[in-house]
């Protein structure tokens, strides 16, 4: 499959310092959901603005559609379609009047999706934007970015706002998107780990500006565990460690790690520790997602030998 | 004639269980009970993307990994189907799956020293306090820790 977004190398620092993208690498093949998930800061927003040409990479790569779109004319931007995290639509128009005015502009304009998703939202056609709810707001600018037929979709927390019958129906029209025509390409930041378990081919977890894990939810589902093993003695004996483990943490006797595990065999060495019980359970993204960041939101505890613990 | 009954497919996504295994594994519960038959059309991947609001890919690979396995059959322009053998096969699916879940309990068992009798002896109190008739090996077994089944 064709890479239709690609990040190289990816650096972008703001003038007070902060390093938000820091040599990032990401590709996104044609007809992917790509799910960019990682902790406020981590840099999503600044990686999805720099792809849309809004922002200036210090250095590398960024490509869509094989364009940088920095610098890319009007019909290579008009192939993809981007909404920000406070997308603010000209509130003193109407959806109608929106709509008659992006027909002007976009080659591909679909006016008739746009009154399908206007229906179907139930979103007021002739009233103006400033009248609507924040949800409903959002809803209108999801419609319209929609309605260009984009090739690729770029959102930055879309969800962000909706509830869940609303959240429900975007879901519901991002998959209309990947069946129209000839699909499309979409790569999505969100907190709501729930929609991508089936909403995304592919998820990234971000951390200080880069991507620190990367796989097919469908393998993350089928091979990420919690891996928990239970001593019978006060701790862990000395070096172990569970086979595939990615993080892992110790309180007292148990040890707690998330782990790939391919094959069952791999945990047979630990069964056969005298005393030693094994727990595996799966996990939802969002328990992964807790797991892998465990370590740096708790003081990470102790293994094996003594330190300053008291008592 | 059967007519084609209405799929009332759930995904569930806080289980920790691949979208596509839990379509697959629905599927095969309708067709192990009965719901579906040989020979029943099922819906297209469009239709069924489209109503669960489930990444199409998704169900290109359940239906493409039930199709190995001889659950489903696709016609040539015509849709996907339930397979002829697909009854049969989906009893030895039944006994792997049973197989799956002995064998953990095996395990747990073992660990907690549990002596085997009484593992057995537990089981069929399960068994029975699901379904004290037992007679009939047509409904799918579907097993379930069933909390405070048996009442002390």
């Amino acid at each position: 499959m064709e890479a239709v977004i690609q990040l190289r190398s990816l650096n972008k620092s703001f003038r007070n310092g902060t390093v938000a993208v820091s040599n990032l690498n990401l590709t996104v093949r044609q007809g992917e959901v790509y799910g960019l998930i990682g902790r406020n800061g981590a840099g999503k927003t600044t990686a999805l603005r720099i792809l849309m040409g809004l922002l200036r990479a210090d250095k590398g790569e960024a490509t869509v559609l094989g364009w940088n779109l920095w610098e890319a004319p009007r019909e290579q931007r008009q192939r993809v379609a981007y909404l920000s995290q406070s997308q603010q639509l000209p509130d003193w128009m109407t959806l109608r009047d929106l709509g008659r005015y992006a027909a002007h502009f976009y080659d591909r304009w679909d006016g008739d999706l746009l009154r399908q998703l206007q229906h179907r939202w139930e979103l007021p056609w002739t009233e103006s934007i400033s009248r609507m709810s924040g949800g409903n707001q959002r809803l209108a600018a999801i419609a319209l970015a929609l309605a260009t037929r984009p090739e690729v979709v770029l959102l930055d927390e879309p969800a962000a706002g909706l509830d869940p019958i609303a959240r429900r129906e975007l879901n519901q029209c991002l998959i209309d998107a990947l069946l129209f025509g000839d699909g499309c390409t979409i790569l999505l930041s969100t907190h709501l780990l729930a929609d991508l378990e089936r909403l995304a081919t592919q998820v990234g977890i971000m951390d200080h500006g880069r991507i620190v894990a990367e796989g097919a939810v469908e393998d993350w589902q089928r091979t990420m565990r919690r891996v928990q093993v239970v001593f019978p003695e006060d701790r862990p004996p000395a070096d172990f460690a569970i086979p595939g483990a990615l993080r892992s943490y110790t309180l007292g006797p148990v040890v707690t790690a998330l782990t790939r595990v391919t094959d069952e065999a791999q945990l047979f060495g630990i069964q056969s520790l005298p005393g030693a019980r094994v727990y595996v359970f799966p996990l939802t993204l969002e328990e992964l997602f807790v797991d892998w960041f465990h370590n740096t939101t708790t003081p990470s505890p102790t293994t094996g030998k003594e330190s300053s613990q008291p008592g | 004639m059967h007519a084609t009954p209405k799929l009332h497919l759930q995904i569930d996504e806080r289980s920790g269980v691949p979208v596509y295994r839990q379509m697959m594994d629905q599927l095969k519960y309708y067709v192990a009970g009965g719901t579906l038959r040989p020979g029943d059309q099922i819906p297209s991947i469009r239709e069924l993307a489209a109503a669960l609001a489930v990444n199409p890919t998704t169900v290109v690979k359940a239906y493409t990994e039930l199709e190995r396995e001889r659950v489903i059959e696709k016609r040539h322009g015509k849709g996907a189907f339930i397979a002829a053998a697909a009854s049969q096969l989906t009893k030895a699916e039944q006994e792997d799956a049973l197989r799956r879940s002995a064998k953990q309990l095996a395990v747990e068992a073992t660990q907690l020293h549990v002596p085997s009798p009484k593992v057995i002896s537990v089981v069929r109190e399960e068994l029975s306090a699901l379904d004290p008739e037992r007679v009939s090996d047509e409904t799918p077994v579907k097993f379930a820790v069933v909390a405070g089944g048996a009442n002390s």
